[in-house]
């Protein structure tokens, strides 16, 4: 008697455990190659961060912090902070806004040329960086396109130097930014939608929900695990900003526009190679995502 | 009631032309660079919009100047593999940290995710001499490694099985299924949309990756397509009509990939689905 | 589905290890950038070679300056992945040897340099020994477009041996009856300062590699010449490569000043054919030592250590043959800096695009009289903080002492790590 009440009931907890485990053995291999690949080459970088030196002869600094107190010194590295901040504050909202805009009106069932708008609106993160760059900066550069065309119509009376000014070569970042990965967004917010029942949205529609509203209570809400995810996925890719700043303005003009990543680069390939204070650099980006995204995991993230 | 149609019919345009220009502003540059291709550096810098006569002329300088064929091969092999590998080492570890989560679990996963927060500049050295013992240099493995198990897809897919009802799961149980059967029977076609989304993106990231590869993809039999796209650029003597039918072959495949892939995370195959 | 995501998978791994690394011994691989022009001359390099070795295995690799760089980086000091031979930017050189002394075979006594102009050899000499073995001359050359010139009113001669203040003067003037700027350039990269600077043999370090920035008359001088010609628009400032080689081809501009490998872009432009003139550019009005002559780019060939060094040195003696440098000349423009090149048929010959002008010779002549220039480790680092400088002044109304005393403590700062 006490056998067949106790057996089902340690069984049971067996089950748990064996199903736990299971969860272990799925999440291994990720977990394993992450550590690998990212945590060793992370920690080793993390040590290099208390260095200083010739990259093939590192010794320990004194302090051992030095590299940390010199960033605040350093005009080149603030400036890059203010420029990445600058890019992630008005550039991830707009981004966000119109890529769940473009999803909901894509998703909409009466829309003609659904197939070919998507595509359209996909297209800039499928061009190459390379074609993109140079696009960008052939349209914008001082007898490109922009200026030809404003010239014409009488917008402007002198050719304005795009490229070459503090506040307009930030603006080219930021449309370039937005412009190319507005559609990325869009494909995720795209297949999420499809988990939601599209008669929700036409029983809405009976009850007079316009389409704002249909928006604000129902898409939000139900994609916010996935606006999470892209949220946090944009901040922390626009804090790691690299390839804009590399190919659209070389930083430039005068390190006006350079962001903390291509700043990490020219310390380490272009200038005079320095690892450590590289190492430090990238050690302070990381304290400022896992901040951000501590914050937007406490914001979105209900259970 | 007649006003109401109006506005109706206003809104609906409105949304068509912000549709439409959107569409415009984005296919553009695309546009550009696959008209340029038909024209010659001095029609290309002059902003020429309609093609020209040059495509032939270009394409072959191209593939003069270049081993197209290696470097599409080489960019085929590494974004197929990456994106294969990748789907299935992180969708599954996605699935395990979301149905199976507990404590440990949801620490480990916020632990994975700080490793995405390490620009990739600051590990490319230790990671480049890891790879040098290792003898991966030049090789696709090299090339996919870093990138076949990231936080992002990881983290996109734990929250996608948010979605796959627990009375499924009990039920592939009850039939005596077990734990991988139930990822690999259930899950994984339920969740077509979220795979074709997740290759999509991987593939073009990977089609499209350029720091990593030219670190380590050093020889000529290794180039990838960006590289060679790269290379047309880096001298004194810029012919952009070969930049541009090097970007448009570049540019195409990404976009095929979408084209086949969209249908299945749009609703289009939504009767399947649910 | 399985069956196809495990066939691709196979398919995949086969081809995994082709491209894997096999250096077999007597082959040598070089690393070296643009198709038609280091490229070009390594494969005739080669080709001549082969003539006299059949056997020899030589591979040309086309890696970008800045990936080959990168490369070196991120070997850190391990030259197993490293080729035997590759190119370095000479404003570089010094940096990475410094860096990198493991890396870089000391190639003192062991190559020939007698021959290479002395201004050349410079650039690869730390601390007295030879790493490099000369290329190209970066020689600046000031061309015009003689069209435009004559419009304004001018011709070449009006342009040759003056000084910045008349090249104002002509400037403005030019400006005024065509409507085009004279010059263009990066910004950032502050090419067109540096070479005013060096022109009056000035660096941006002394010569105990202290920083020289913000008690540097003769650069203060050119900043103030700088300016002026931007802001009244005789400069356009842009701010990648290929924008600038767009105000050329798009013929934005009057004039180019820089490096004579910029021959190479010119070239490359048959619709301004014969429509160019190749002069000196302008001295600095004021300076001490003032000439005008300057020198801007160029690279050097270095021999990795841990390879098979007297092999490589073997094959290298093609750049010291006269009948090398008469070849690549008019296949790819490059300017040799080894000295009795000049005596080559290549070099006494005149130019479609100069209007029949033997250029060549002329741009060796320059090059025998351009001052030389201290680049050392940190030399990207002042370039750095100085394009930055120029930027506050020019775009924010900088004072000039406050900038330069600032980008001086920048530099300071970095080499004091």
């Amino acid at each position: 008697m006490t056998n067949a009440v106790s057996s089902p009931k340690k069984r049971r907890l067996s089950m748990h455990q064996k199903q736990s485990l299971a969860g272990w053995a799925f999440l291994a291999p990720a977990t394993l190659l992450i550590f690998v690949l990212s945590f060793y080459p992370m920690f080793s970088a993390l040590l290099t961060s208390f260095k200083r030196g010739r990259p093939t002869a590192l010794e320990w600094s004194d302090p051992l912090i030095r590299n940390y107190q010199f960033m605040l010194r350093d005009k080149v590295f603030l400036q890059s902070v203010t420029n990445t901040l600058t890019y992630l504050i008005i550039q991830v909202p707009i981004m966000l806004a119109l890529a769940v805009i473009f999803a909901s009106l894509l998703n909409n069932r009466n829309l003609k040329l659904r197939g070919l708008f998507r595509t359209c609106i996909f297209l800039p993160c499928a061009t190459g960086l390379v074609a993109y760059s140079m696009i960008f900066r052939t349209l914008f550069t001082y007898d490109g396109m922009i200026n030809n065309v404003l010239l014409r119509f009488g917008i402007i009376s002198e050719a304005i130097n795009w490229l070459n000014d503090p506040v307009y070569a930030k603006a080219v970042i930021i449309i370039g930014l937005i412009w190319r990965w507005t559609g990325y967004n869009m494909v995720f917010y795209l297949s999420a939608m499809q988990s939601i029942e599209y008669s929700i949205y036409e029983a809405a529609r009976i009850d007079g929900a316009n389409g704002l509203q249909q928006l604000t209570r129902i898409t939000i809400p139900l994609l916010r695990p996935i606006i999470l995810v892209t949220a946090i996925m944009s901040t922390n890719g626009t804090l790691q900003l690299f390839d804009e700043s590399v190919n659209l303005t070389r930083g430039g003009p005068g390190n006006m526009t350079i962001t903390m990543s291509h700043y990490i680069y020219n310390t380490m390939f272009t200038k005079n190679p320095n690892f450590g204070y590289a190492a430090a650099m990238s050690f302070v980006i990381l304290v400022m995502v896992a901040v951000l995204a501590a914050i937007q995991m406490k914001v979105g993230d209900k259970r | 009631m007649r006003e109401g149609a109006l506005a109706k019919y206003t809104k609906k345009t409105l949304m068509y032309l912000f549709l439409i220009l959107a569409s415009l502003l984005s296919i553009f540059p695309l546009y550009w660079s696959f008209i340029s291709a038909f024209n010659n550096t001095q029609q290309i810098l002059g902003g020429r919009m309609i093609p020209s006569v040059y495509l032939v002329q270009n394409i072959q300088n191209l593939f003069e100047q270049q081993d197209v064929f290696t470097a599409l091969k080489n960019s085929f092999a590494t974004s197929i593999l990456q994106t294969v590998v990748a789907l299935a080492v992180s969708s599954i570890a996605g699935y395990g940290f979301e149905i199976y989560h507990d404590k440990a679990k949801d620490s480990v996963m916020s632990i994975l995710m700080l490793a995405m927060m390490v620009p990739f500049v600051a590990v490319l050295v230790p990671l480049f001499q890891m790879f040098t013992q290792a003898g991966l240099i030049n090789s696709w493995i090299g090339f996919i490694l870093p990138s076949i198990s990231t936080p992002f897809l990881i983290m996109y897919f734990r929250n996608s099985a948010r979605s796959f009802p627990r009375d499924t799961l009990e039920a592939a149980r009850i039939d005596g299924l077990n734990e991988f059967q139930i990822f690999v029977r259930m899950f994984v076609p339920m969740m077509r949309p979220t795979y074709a989304a997740a290759a999509t993106i991987t593939f073009m990231n990977a089609w499209n990756a350029y720091l990593w590869p030219k670190v380590i993809m050093q020889t000529n039999d290794s180039i990838t397509m960006p590289m060679m796209v790269a290379n047309l650029m880096g001298g004194y003597v810029i012919d952009y009509g070969v930049v541009m039918a090097g970007v448009t072959i570049c540019s195409l495949p990404t976009v095929i990939i979408f084209f086949v892939l969209q249908k299945s995370f749009t609703n289009a195959v939504a009767g399947a689905v649910k | 589905m399985k069956k196809l995501v495990s066939l691709l998978l196979a398919i995949a791994m086969t081809f995994t290890f082709c491209g894997a690394l096999a250096e077999e011994d007597g082959k040598i691989t070089i690393w070296t950038w643009d198709p038609t022009f280091n490229i070009k001359a390594m494969e005739i390099a080669r080709d001549m070679y082969l003539e006299e070795h059949p056997d020899a295995q030589i591979e040309i690799v086309e890696r970008l300056s800045e990936d080959i760089e990168t490369a070196v980086i991120a070997s850190n000091g391990d030259t197993s992945t490293l080729p035997d031979i590759l190119l370095v930017q000479d404003n570089s050189f010094q940096k990475f040897v410094t860096n990198y002394p493991e890396v870089y075979a000391d190639l003192t006594g062991k190559y020939d340099l007698t021959d290479f102009a002395p201004g050349k050899v410079a650039y690869s000499t730390i601390d007295g020994k030879n790493y490099g073995i000369p290329f190209d001359a970066g020689t600046v050359t000031a061309t015009y477009r003689v069209d435009y010139l004559e419009e304004a009113g001018y011709t070449v001669e009006d342009l040759t041996d003056i000084d910045w203040n008349r090249f104002l003067e002509i400037g403005r003037d030019v400006k005024e009856k065509t409507g085009r700027a004279m010059l263009s350039g990066q910004a950032g990269a502050v090419d067109m300062v540096m070479i005013m600077l060096q022109s009056c043999g000035s660096s941006l370090f002394n010569e105990d590699g202290s920083v020289n920035l913000k008690d540097n008359a003769a650069l203060k001088e050119v900043i103030s010449i700088y300016k002026t010609m931007v802001d009244e628009g005789i400069f356009i400032e842009v701010n990648t490569w290929d924008e600038y080689i767009g105000t050329i081809s798009n013929q934005t501009v009057v004039s180019t000043m820089t490096g004579c490998w910029i021959l190479s872009t010119i070239m490359s432009l048959p619709e301004q054919k014969g429509l160019w003139a190749l002069t000196n550019i302008p001295k600095l009005p004021n300076a001490e030592g003032a000439t005008n002559y300057s020198n801007n780019g160029g690279s050097s060939w270095a021999i990795i250590n841990g390879k098979d060094i007297d092999l490589a040195l073997d094959f290298m003696q093609i750049y010291r043959n006269v009948d090398f440098y008469s070849a690549i000349l008019p296949e790819t423009s490059a300017i040799a800096t080894y000295t009795p090149a000049k005596d080559g048929p290549a070099y006494t010959a005149g130019s479609d695009y100069f209007n029949g002008e033997p250029i060549f010779a002329t741009i060796l002549e320059y090059g025998a009289q351009t001052p030389s220039n201290i680049t050392g480790a940190y030399y990207y680092d002042a370039r750095d903080a100085l394009g930055t400088a120029i930027t506050n002044i020019i775009l924010q109304g900088g004072d000039v002492d406050t900038e330069l005393a600032t980008a001086e403590d920048t530099v300071n700062f970095t080499m004091g790590f």
